[in-house]
């Protein structure tokens, strides 16, 4: 079914009062950016384009959270104009904090009280690059045959072809129908459809013409100790940028706030591109030096979740290349140890 | 039914608190219910404000109203730990990992080669497995530390003699003028050359300080033990204690989840496993 973008918002304001709804808007500062705001009416928002400066984990898993109670709130919400990068790093997610006998109290609650309502993508940052990583910039189903979203927009033209992806859509979709005055998909907005991502793919292909499409991530295990390391991590100053920005990220440090008359415990994020991550007591530390660490997120992308997940922890969405101080991309380094 | 929170703290009190060795103290706890794990299997002790830490209980799994942690003072949050006094409170979370296989152990003859405070664990293991003494081939126990002072549990060295079945050694690295010291000297792996066993089917359970469990290994892999019967407790830095905070990640494995005892053989290819 198709619904027009009017519509939309008049469903928005329709059910504002039962959701906390979540939207990328622009930023004054940088014009090019967008970050998830709550919905306001009077204010324009932008579901299509491309990705969020944040990832959208930051909603779920959030910089600093209480574990021990669990501070999640299980008011609804919607978050809307997520892109499939985004969906496919809440994959990973998915699978490291809820699918063990361990689960992560907060995401949990997140997850549970939220609706997402991703979006194709329309248009790419000169650091997207999905297509290298086999995702294309618009949700389609996972390796696995799952749908990640609830609801799907596919804009044409000054509409949005809306596909329904889980039961959370469904209930959705239905508060669309009564809000909302949608339209059968004709067969010319499927073609639509279908141009626009055509076009989309095309543009990230050719942002990404320099790399290899077709990469093999065992270069990383078979070059532990080339120089391409050492040359890339010479100018990283390990800030730590290019691991809270990334969608697939979760390591924590905990803290304890414990009083003497209750038990409290602060999650927070952490990065293993951060001094003293793996040391222990005593001070001894599996990663002696500078490459090791800046080598590490590599393999945890590429081969650590990879076997932990049979998902990559890289979805191509690009920020930590955006984020970097010292513009390291790590396209380049795959490309590099590719050429090794 | 709602998920349990893994972060979830039981309160224990602090019953008592024994000196080991001037770097080394126990600590007798008392959970405000009865505590279940495996043993080998830890718990994150926390000391509330403080902060939190992993350790292997040093006590049996069959004891769960009481249960005994060992711990070294080596760094920021054991060393406030070790101001802890009798009648103080603490926190318990877990338990965690997966502990020792011991049904694999039965019928064998097992090795226990341990270091410094490495020994904590392994004196729950003892103490399970002189429990079911009949259980096993026969238990040897190899303990090292670095001087006698150093030496942990050594009022109870003559209880595990006693035990039919059990035989036990031990040796100090160096023994400073002045000091009583009847054993053996040298480092822990010396204790193995007077070991006459056929390793092709035996056990050997290492845990102590990371360059212990390297040439220890190592000794055990000489002198024929095969790789996966070689059990290594691996100490790595953890917050979560269950495969969440990715700070023991060791390539694919999780030291907490996975661990913290793994074979040799199941670990002997991941990078820098000694550090």
């Amino acid at each position: 079914m198709v619904v027009s973008k009017p519509d939309l918002i008049k469903f928005f304001n329709s059910i504002q009062s039962e959701f906390d709804i979540f939207v990328p808007h622009k930023t004054e500062r940088e014009k090019d950016d967008l970050v998830f705001k709550k919905y306001d009416p009077d204010k324009e928002f932008v579901l299509d384009k491309y990705r969020t400066v944040d990832p959208v984990r930051a909603l779920f898993y959030m910089p600093s959270e209480s574990v021990l109670p669990p501070s999640a709130k299980s008011n609804k919400r919607i978050i809307a104009g997520v892109k499939n990068c985004d969906l496919l790093g809440l994959a990973v997610l998915d699978d490291a904090l809820l699918k063990d006998n361990f689960v992560e109290p907060n995401y949990k609650i997140w997850r549970d009280s939220s609706y997402i309502i991703s979006c194709d993508c329309t248009d790419a940052l000169q650091t997207c690059h999905c297509v290298l990583l086999d995702n294309n910039p618009y949700p389609d189903q996972d390796t696995d045959g799952n749908v990640l979203f609830d609801l799907n927009l596919s804009p044409v033209d000054d509409k949005y072809i809306i596909t329904v992806g889980s039961k959370k859509g469904e209930e959705l979709f239905s508060k669309i129908k009564e809000e909302c005055t949608l339209t059968e998909t004709t067969n010319s907005d499927k073609e639509i459809r279908e141009a626009n991502h055509a076009e989309v793919l095309k543009k990230v292909r050719d942002i990404n013409s320099d790399f290899t499409p077709d990469r093999h991530y065992d270069v990383i295990t078979d070059n532990k100790e080339a120089a391409v390391w050492k040359e890339f991590c010479n100018e990283c100053v390990q800030c730590g940028a290019c691991t809270n920005i990334c969608p697939t990220c979760y390591c924590l440090i905990l803290n304890d706030e414990s009083t003497k008359e209750e038990f409290h415990k602060v999650r927070s994020w952490d990065s293993c591109q951060l001094v003293g991550y793996a040391e222990v007591a005593g001070g001894g530390t599996p990663r002696e030096h500078r490459w090791e660490t800046f080598r590490n997120r590599y393999q945890c992308k590429y081969n650590f979740m990879k076997s932990n997940f049979d998902k990559l922890g890289c979805t191509g969405c690009g920020r930590c290349i955006s984020a970097c101080p010292a513009e390291i991309d790590l396209r380049e380094v795959i490309q590099s140890l590719q050429e090794v | 039914m709602p998920d349990k929170n893994p972060y979830e703290v039981l309160k224990a009190d602090v019953l008592e608190v024994i000196e080991e060795s001037p770097t080394i103290k126990s600590f007798c706890l008392k959970p405000e219910k009865p505590f279940e794990f495996a043993t080998g299997q830890f718990l994150e002790l926390s000391l509330p404000g403080i902060g939190e830490a992993p350790f292997t209980p040093s006590s049996s799994h069959y004891e769960k109203e009481k249960i005994w942690v060992t711990i070294m003072n080596a760094g920021f949050v054991t060393n406030e730990i070790h101001k802890v006094q009798k009648g103080d409170v603490m926190g318990i979370r877990g338990p965690y990992g997966k502990g020792y296989p011991l049904d694999k152990f039965k019928g064998k003859d097992v090795l226990l080669l341990g270091g410094g405070v490495g020994l904590a664990p392994l004196r729950c293991l003892l103490q399970t497995m002189i429990h079911d003494v009949k259980d096993y081939r026969s238990i040897t126990v190899c303990f090292g530390a670095r001087t006698p002072i150093d030496m942990i549990y050594q009022d109870q060295i003559d209880d595990w003699k006693s035990v039919v079945g059990v035989k036990h050694c031990c040796t100090v690295d160096r023994c400073p003028e002045g000091d009583k010291w009847n054993g053996k000297t040298g480092v822990v792996t010396v204790l193995l050359d007077d070991i006459t066993i056929d390793p092709k089917d035996e056990i050997a359970v290492v845990c102590g300080p990371p360059v212990m469990m390297k040439f220890g290994t190592f000794s055990l892999l000489d002198k024929g033990f095969k790789p996966e019967n070689i059990y290594l407790s691996m100490e790595k830095k953890m917050y979560c204690g269950f495969g969440q905070c990715r700070h023991c990640v060791m390539g694919k494995y999780y030291a907490c989840k996975d661990g913290p005892v793994f074979t040799y053989e199941q670990i002997k290819d991941e990078e820098k496993i000694w550090d």
